[in-house]
């Protein structure tokens, strides 16, 4: 996919998410900084690509730890200026583990600080162009997306991808509007004029219409079964707890799953297994979509 | 937060999301690419990037 100039893409795997580099001669700015286990390579990956050039500023499109558990070590090194959306500053500041989904989803990410935020409406300069800050809630609820109708390119962050968004929750502690929220989202999609989505996973794709058929499609198939949609995101969470840790003892995982407070949460909600049988469930399930395997007692990520 | 489907492409990403460099290498200790070759991953046409899979059986044994 080509990309308009100055706007370049660090694609990776599913643990951290893309970072988004804008160049310009003012400096450049970066948007999402991956997951923190990845971050020496991350900043060995901006070094080559700033090639000397200064790095003017750091953005999120929302603070879950793939996309800002490199924000700590990107601030540390380069000094520059960070924003996140407005939503997350209140989070950010008393480092909110259930809010952010960290601890509650086993998932860590370094503290760090912003030094101004942005909303809705907003304009951002980046990299040459103007990009207009969009509220992107449902993934997450302060989550935002940039887009420039001049180089007609949309960051969407996990708000919408090649195929399908990043996972939803289902009703967990208290909150029931991210379904509603989501489709308001993929709504306003449809009304931008879009060639090239950046998504803040896999690759940068040019038909924006036909992947919001996926994402509307499946999202329906959420909204008539909010079971489907718990089941998912029971596997997401699994599945990305080991990509991060590689393998995992196949014996501890009945109380892995009851340990872990989101998963927890969900079983006690809508699958209403015992833990046992929703580790075993969990496994079958996984194997079947290739993402995990299983060998001589131990459960490895796929690839791994 | 993911897995919802692998990274689109009619050539798949190498990447296993271990994402850290050997410093003797300076391969990924994961996908076997270089700094370079994983920036410039995403740019790259299918062609050039069949070219950089056709390289890496062959760089796993440099381990
Ligand atoms: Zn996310």
């Amino acid at each position: 996919m080509k990309l308009p100039e100055g706007i370049q893409v660090i694609e990776r795997g599913w643990l951290s998410s893309n970072n988004v580099v804008l160049h310009a001669r003012t400096g450049a700015v970066v948007v999402d900084s991956g997951y923190g286990a990845h971050v020496a390579q991350t900043l060995a990956l901006l070094e080559r690509v700033l090639a000397g050039k200064k790095l003017a500023r750091l953005v999120n499109t929302h603070c879950h730890s793939d996309h800002m558990g490199g924000n700590a070590a990107i601030q540390k090194k380069y000094g520059c200026r960070t924003s996140v959306p407005d939503g997350e500053a209140p989070l950010i500041d008393r480092w909110d583990e259930q809010a952010l989904i960290l601890a509650i989803a086993d998932q860590r990410a370094e503290r760090f600080r912003y030094d101004d935020t942005f909303r809705d409406g907003d304009t951002l300069r980046m990299g040459g162009y103007d990009w207009r800050v969009i509220a992107a809630p449902g993934h997450d609820t302060h989550a935002v997306m940039f887009h420039s109708p001049e180089a007609r390119v949309l960051i969407s962050g996990d708000a919408f991808w090649e195929n399908g968004f990043g996972v939803v929750f289902p009703q967990l502690f208290g909150r029931d509007t991210a379904l509603a929220e989501t489709r308001a989202t993929l709504e306003a999609i449809g009304r931008l004029e879009v060639d090239v989505v950046i998504p803040g996973h896999g690759r940068p794709f040019g038909d924006a219409g036909a992947a919001l058929e996926r994402a509307f499609y499946r999202l329906e198939g959420y909204e008539e079964d909010i079971t489907r949609l718990a089941r998912h995101c029971a596997k997401v969470m699994l599945s990305f707890a080991l990509l991060e840790k590689r393998s995992m003892p196949l014996a501890e995982l009945p109380a892995y799953v009851a340990r872990v407070p989101i998963l927890a949460e969900l079983n006690s909600r809508y699958l209403r297994m015992t833990p046992a049988a929703m580790a075993e469930w969990l496994v079958n399930e996984l194997e079947r979509a290739g993402a995990v395997r299983r060998n001589d007692g131990m459960l490895y990520a796929a690839g791994n | 937060m993911n897995q919802d489907t692998r990274p689109g492409g009619d050539v798949p990403s190498p990447c296993n999301n271990v994402c850290r460099m050997n410093p003797d290498t300076g391969l990924c200790e994961g996908c076997f690419r270089t700094l370079d070759e994983i920036a410039a991953w995403s740019a790259m046409s299918d062609a050039e990037k069949r070219a950089v899979l056709a390289q890496l059986p062959a760089r796993r044994t440099l381990r």
